[in-house]
């Protein structure tokens, strides 16, 4: 998918998560970074029609379900999601994890990213 | 996005960081407000202390709990019964507050012994509670009272006597703010472990961050029990004490204030491996995803699914009701600390209403990047305004209604501006889809009331208009609205009982609730006494 059109696209869905989820603001930059990678790739995986479980543990189901949610909401929102072929969506999704990693770690101008401490 | 400086405020020009216009295009990496610092000298802010965000906000929630201060009497009288954190057992941490009312002769000899006889009297005054939560002010802090000495003293004197201690004094924080986190840490590191629930369903949470104002969280329990759901213990409204103690044996923290309860969440994470799912329970839609989530989190999608359409088919052509008639309203969201993001994108969505600002008393620069994501382009966003910048803000933007404490409030209502409580509610609860609609209805009866609209005029200078008569809320809203949606036979004003919680209790009463055996799944009811009160074992 050409650069601009997939970033068009992920600009769709970083809107969505802004508006809708939680999940990306844990306090911390560390956790922020975790929650970014687990619940995009597991989201990826289902927007690809492939397995997101890893395991049946609690931390696992819950990084799942967020995954669901999110997933069954840009199907929801955005009908091309749907019509993406797996390399688009892949690559999509990648920009967004990029994209979300910047905002909300490391262009971050939140200043409590970096405390040791919860 | 620029910086967003007040004309009353070039005087303190640190200030100038504290709000920001969001702009078109831009994100957060432009510019964030600072937050969670100290209220900067000459700025006279509408903060709480630390002791009161511990204790009135996250300590006293709790119900079977003697909630005593070790100081002066002011400071627990300030911060008793400014909430209204209902119980659904008699209310006791309502009725009656507790002091050991410390003098100068106290903090000049010490206040130990006084506080020693204090805390028996209390637990004698009142035989059929057995926890007592014992809250450090200032005046204790600084003289250096050990409040945990004589805690163990009186534990030891009174066997089955619980005491749990929190060393929060007013000056630890620059707000409330710092009072949540001390309460969280203290809670996990002296009471969470100690004691051993009964699991009765396969699926158990802890409901955290909720602290069920007019009810709010009666309405979470409801739709969670319809799942089938345990809930070991909500962290803190309508909790019970020994609840509190089993947190660790949650499969799932379920957490609505991120601002108050996150710490404690995280520790819950890093300690117990149990994971943090942040929820919104205000708005059909946030709800509902917040409902689906759980329900994938369990494997009970189809249980998640059945509340929300029958919960939407109940609910929505009221929900529409009102917001065909607040489409384009102007509002200041000016709550404490979460709900800013809690709200303003669902107030936009669902009702119409344009949130033109935002802003946090206490909150962190975290909840300033959710509150300044979810509002839209053009909004004012301010962190710790002082009581002359809110002045300037209503005067330049104009709303039809502010949406905050009462203090703030008070200030709107003398320049005209009407104002909802949204801390302890004008006629909540406001949670859930009923709670929403209940909301709905209580911008719509602020922003039309034929009362307010004469404050508009000045009898010392304007004309009074003698041609118009009585008018009516409707006859004010629905002048501008098509014939199709004023003659709708669909959509219909919200229909919610006075007061929708004994409804819900009656509800457990009558034991409607199915939850799966643990073992089996079985699908089976619970006695009511469990329900009500939870068995807990004490750890040796």
């Amino acid at each position: 998918m050409d650069k601009i059109v997939a970033e068009e696209k992920m600009a769709q869905l970083e809107w969505y998560i802004a508006k809708h989820c939680l999940w990306q603001y844990n306090s911390r930059g560390w956790d922020r970074l975790v929650q970014n990678e687990r619940i995009l790739t597991k989201t990826k995986k289902l927007l690809c029609g492939e397995n997101a479980k890893e395991d049946d543990t609690t931390p696992d189901r819950y990084y799942w379900s967020e995954a669901m949610s999110l997933s069954s909401a840009f199907k929801r929102y955005f009908p091309w999601v749907e019509q993406t072929s797996k390399e688009d969506i892949a690559q999509i999704l990648q920009l967004l994890k990029d994209r979300l990693d910047y905002t909300m770690v490391t262009g971050s101008l939140n200043q409590e990213l970096t405390k040791q401490q919860y | 996005m620029p910086f967003h400086e007040f004309k009353v405020s070039k005087c303190i020009p640190e200030r100038l960081h504290h709000a920001v216009d969001k702009g078109e295009g831009e994100s957060l990496t432009d510019a964030l407000p600072l937050g969670y610092l100290n209220t900067i000298p000459g700025s006279i802010s509408e903060r709480g202390c630390a002791y009161c965000g511990a204790k009135h906000v996250i300590g006293t929630p709790m119900k079977d709990v003697i909630h005593l201060s070790h100081g002066p009497v002011g400071c627990t009288y300030d911060t008793w019964q400014t909430k209204r954190y209902i119980s659904d057992d008699g209310n006791f941490q309502l009725k009656y507050t507790f002091a050991s009312d410390m003098k100068e002769a106290h903090v000049v000899f010490g206040a130990e012994k006084m506080l020693k006889k204090n805390i028996v009297e209390a637990f004698k005054a009142f035989p059929q509670i057995n926890s007592m939560a014992l809250y450090q002010t200032c005046a204790s802090a600084l003289i250096g009272d050990d409040m945990n000495a004589i805690a163990e003293e009186v534990m030891q004197d009174l066997p089955g006597k619980k005491i749990f201690v929190c060393n929060s004094p007013g000056f630890a924080g620059p707000s409330q703010s710092g009072g949540h986190h001390k309460i969280n840490l203290a809670w996990l590191s002296q009471m969470v472990g100690t004691a051993e629930p009964e699991i009765y369903s396969k699926h158990v949470i802890n409901y955290v961050g909720e602290y069920n104002i007019q009810g709010d969280q009666e309405v979470m329990k409801d739709y969670f029990h319809r799942m089938g759901i345990q809930i070991l213990a909500t962290f803190t409204g309508n909790g019970r004490f020994d609840d509190l103690r089993c947190l660790h044996r949650a499969q799932l923290n379920v957490l609505e204030c991120a601002r108050s309860a996150e710490y404690i969440c995280d520790e819950l994470r890093v300690k117990y491996g149990i994971p943090r799912m942040d929820i919104d329970g205000f708005g059909f839609e946030a709800i509902s995803d917040s409902l689906m989530k759980i329900g994938y989190f369990f494997g009970i999608e189809d249980k998640a699914r059945q509340i929300i359409e029958e919960e939407t088919a109940r609910w929505k052509p009221e929900l529409d009701w009102y917001a065909a008639r607040l489409q384009g309203i102007r509002m200041c969201l000016w709550p404490g600390g979460s709900k800013l993001w809690h709200w303003s994108h669902m107030l936009k969505k669902e009702m119409g209403i344009n949130v033109v600002s935002v802003y946090t008393k206490f909150g962190h620069q975290g909840d300033m990047e959710k509150g300044i994501s979810r509002c839209e382009e053009g909004t004012l966003a301010i962190d710790d305004p002082n009581e002359l910048e809110t002045v300037e803000a209503m005067y330049d933007l104009k709303p039809d209604l502010i949406m905050t404490g009462k203090r703030p409030g008070e200030v709107a209502k003398k320049i005209r501006v009407p104002y909802l409580n949204v801390h302890g509610y004008h006629n909540g609860p406001y949670k859930g889809y009923e709670g929403w609609v209940r909301l709905a209805r209580d911008i719509y009866n602020c922003v039309y009331s034929p009362a307010h609209q004469l404050v508009h005029l000045d009898i010392s200078k304007d004309e009074i208009p003698t041609d118009k008569g009585f008018v009516t809320r409707e006859s004010l809203s629905d002048s501008t609205l098509s014939d199709e949606i004023k003659n709708s036979t669909t959509l219909r004003q919200c229909t919610s009982d006075y007061d929708p919680i004994p409804a819900l209790r009656k509800k457990a009463d009558d034991n409607l609730y199915l939850f799966p055996d643990p073992q089996t799944g079985v699908l089976r009811t619970v006695p009511v006494e469990k329900l009500r009160k939870n068995k807990v074992v004490d750890n040796d």
